[in-house]
């Protein structure tokens, strides 16, 4: 452990350095760039031979994520292919236009890339029910496989779900900008208002990647 | 209702180095770099009831601290492969350097978890630097008996330290839980020296890329676990966890073209690793520009900074051929780089950073990993280690001013409200 050394606190932890380190200073095995021992600045030294680094160049090839084409639940019996949705005119975030088909939100990151991706479908029409009816009761762990177009497929995992009221909808945590690699399924819940023809909440599922 | 981008402006901090931006240099060879910015420096902080500080110190203050220990890793690295290469200029410097950073991580530390937490902390991760040392020194001199002393010794640090930091938590951080994130540390060192002790340039530095990452985000596990519940909360918040990742990513391109500089200005055998590293931090930016902004930005993006990196080390080559033409050359090419990011940037954050501050950061951010460089190159480790030092904190405090830029751009043009997502009125309930 360490004794009681006076001083300020860097120089402290230089000294207990030293302790350790100074009796064995001069037993160096010898890598990379030549051995020093003159203290104080030198002029720089000569180098020889090919300069390794006029090779150098930086990458430029930047591989995007494939698009998701391919929407996959089986603990839920869901399958859909993806259509693209952006947004309407007011603002909101488009649906997809068929009830049995789920979409990836355009704007935002593909799934597998850093940030969060988002996939939207509805609960039910009025013929019956939708691509996600069961999603509100899906249990956490519940996996979700997303295939994308370059024949990849990357796998997300549900940790939790909530249920919100529109107009209290959590922008910030599903559609945000972080770097964390997660996904976002959104349907709707909650109340029908039968008056406007809609759900008064939606519901969130939020998953992580496996 | 909350608003998109409502949540960024709410959390919306003062920028604490707008001044220091302005007082960069533009270009300038004979400017100092500028002095670091702490947040909160001092102790003058509204202590809540909740815990020490207001949540937004805490979470503040926390993402510092996973900057700190994301550079206690590679100053720990410098040291230790410094002493396996038997270079003492080196490894007095860089004790130097990392002696500092204990002393700011511990300051930080006894603001978010209190005076009586750092007593206790302080010995201990002292302690775990010494047998650091003295496993590289022992790596150096061949002896397996020493090396296999000093790792005892680090087992045995691992244990009380996770014991401790698991009481200090109460019930939130599981003692193994600490335990495993201490031991990965001790292992991503202990593993990078023995690879860089065999020559394996590339094993090493792609093992000290996982132990900076991993230490980074360990900052966050120990805010997230000893922090009280109001302060923990701020943490979760998206432009926190902005602030927290592209303060990695940007910090560790500060550290990985010290390291890729160092290569070139000396033509040491471990610079393709160096090169290798940088490339993939370069990747890891560019992806986050996608992931904000799209595709064609992030590929513009991708030419701008590795045109940036390029420059810099044709700078270091030119250093090492003593070819003044050269670098001349790469230091007009890199004023040239430095007015098209800002035009970039500025242009991908809506003016919410304009030009001429962006101008300045990045040249001051150039200009100080040029000096950098010469030092090294003349063998000056004592001032290659204080601009280094210097050049890590500007980065970082730079990756937060543009994760709030970036934030805002992007949360200005998210869609608005809940979606429409049922028609039927077939299914009540859900959680």
């Amino acid at each position: 452990m360490v004794g009681e050394v006076s001083g300020p606190a860097y120089l402290r932890g230089l000294l207990l350095l030293a302790l350790v380190a100074g009796g064995l200073a001069g037993l160096a095995g010898a890598q990379p760039s030549g051995a020093l021992s003159a203290p104080g600045p030198e002029p720089a030294p000569q180098v020889t031979g090919p300069i390794a680094a006029d090779r150098f160049r930086s990458e430029s090839d930047y591989a995007e994520v494939a698009l998701p084409v391919r929407l996959r639940i089986p603990e839920l019996r869901v399958q859909s292919e993806l259509e693209r949705l952006g947004l309407q005119s007011d603002g909101a975030v488009a649906v997809p236009k068929d009830p049995h088909v789920a979409g990836w939100y355009e704007h935002g990151p593909r799934p597998g890339q850093p940030g969060p991706a988002v996939i939207l479908g509805h609960v039910d029409s009025k013929a019956g029910p939708g691509i996600f009816a069961s999603l509100a009761g899906a249990p956490v762990g519940t996996q979700v496989r997303v295939d994308r177009a370059d024949g990849s497929t990357v796998t997300f995992r549900i940790t939790r779900i909530s249920r919100v009221p529109k107009d209290e909808f959590p922008t910030d945590l599903v559609y945000a900008p972080t770097l964390d690699a997660t996904l976002r399924l959104v349907t709707c819940g909650g109340g029908f208002d039968r008056s406007r023809g809609s759900y008064r909440d939606n519901v969130i599922a939020y998953a992580e990647p496996v | 209702m909350r608003k998109p981008g409502e949540g960024w402006r709410r959390h919306s901090i003062p920028i604490l180095c707008a001044g220091l931006l302005a007082a960069l240099p533009i270009g300038s060879a004979g400017a100092a770099p500028p002095a670091p910015a702490t947040p909160g420096h001092g102790h003058d902080h509204a202590v809540v009831a909740a815990g020490r500080l207001a949540p937004s110190d805490a979470a503040d203050h926390a993402v510092r601290l996973q900057a700190l220990l994301g550079q206690h890793s590679v100053l720990a690295a410098d040291v230790m492969r410094s002493r396996i290469r038997g270079d003492d200029d080196f490894v007095q410097a860089a004790e130097a350097a990392l002696g500092k950073n204990t002393d700011a991580m511990t300051d930080l530390m006894d603001r978010l978890f209190g005076e009586d937490m750092v007593g206790t902390f302080r010995p201990m991760w002292a302690e775990h630097v010494v047998e650091l040392v003295a496993y590289a020194s022992a790596l150096a001199a061949r002896d397996n008996t020493a090396r296999e002393h000093a790792r005892e010794e680090l087992i045995e640090y691992e244990g009380e330290l996770s014991e401790f930091l698991a009481g200090l938590s109460r019930g939130r951080l599981a003692t193994a839980d600490a335990h495993h994130a201490l031991s990965m540390h001790v292992e991503h060192l202990t593993r990078q020296a023995d690879a860089y002790a065999k020559g394996d340039y590339l094993t090493a530095d792609r093992v000290n890329r996982e132990g900076y990452q991993h230490l980074y985000d360990l900052g966050l596990v120990l805010a997230e676990t000893l922090l009280p519940a109001g302060d923990r909360s701020a943490l979760r918040q998206p432009v926190w966890r902005l602030r927290s990742q592209l303060g990695k990513l940007l910090a560790e391109h500060v550290v990985l073209v010290e390291d890729v500089t160092r290569a070139a200005v000396t033509n040491t055998p471990d610079f393709d690793a160096a090169a290798r590293m940088i490339n993939a931090n370069t990747r890891d930016l560019t992806a986050a520009m996608d992931s904000l902004f799209g595709t064609a930005a992030a590929r513009q993006f991708q030419q701008l900074w590795g045109e940036h990196v390029e420059q810099l080390v044709a700078y270091s080559a030119a250093t090492a051929k003593k070819d003044e033409a050269g670098r001349s050359k790469a230091r007009a090419a890199l004023a040239e780089y430095e007015k098209d990011v800002a035009e970039f940037l500025s242009g991908a954050t809506g003016e919410r950073m304009t030009r001429p501050k962006l101008f300045e950061a990045f040249a001051g951010h150039d200009e100080m990993l040029l000096k950098h460089a010469d030092a090294y190159a003349s063998r000056d480790y004592a001032t290659a280690h204080d601009i280094a030092y210097q050049t890590y904190e500007h980065g970082f405090d730079l990756a937060r001013q543009l994760a709030d830029a970036f934030g805002e751009t992007v949360a200005a043009r998210l869609p608005r409200g809940g979606a429409q997502t049922g028609y039927g009125g077939l299914v009540t309930g859900g959680r």
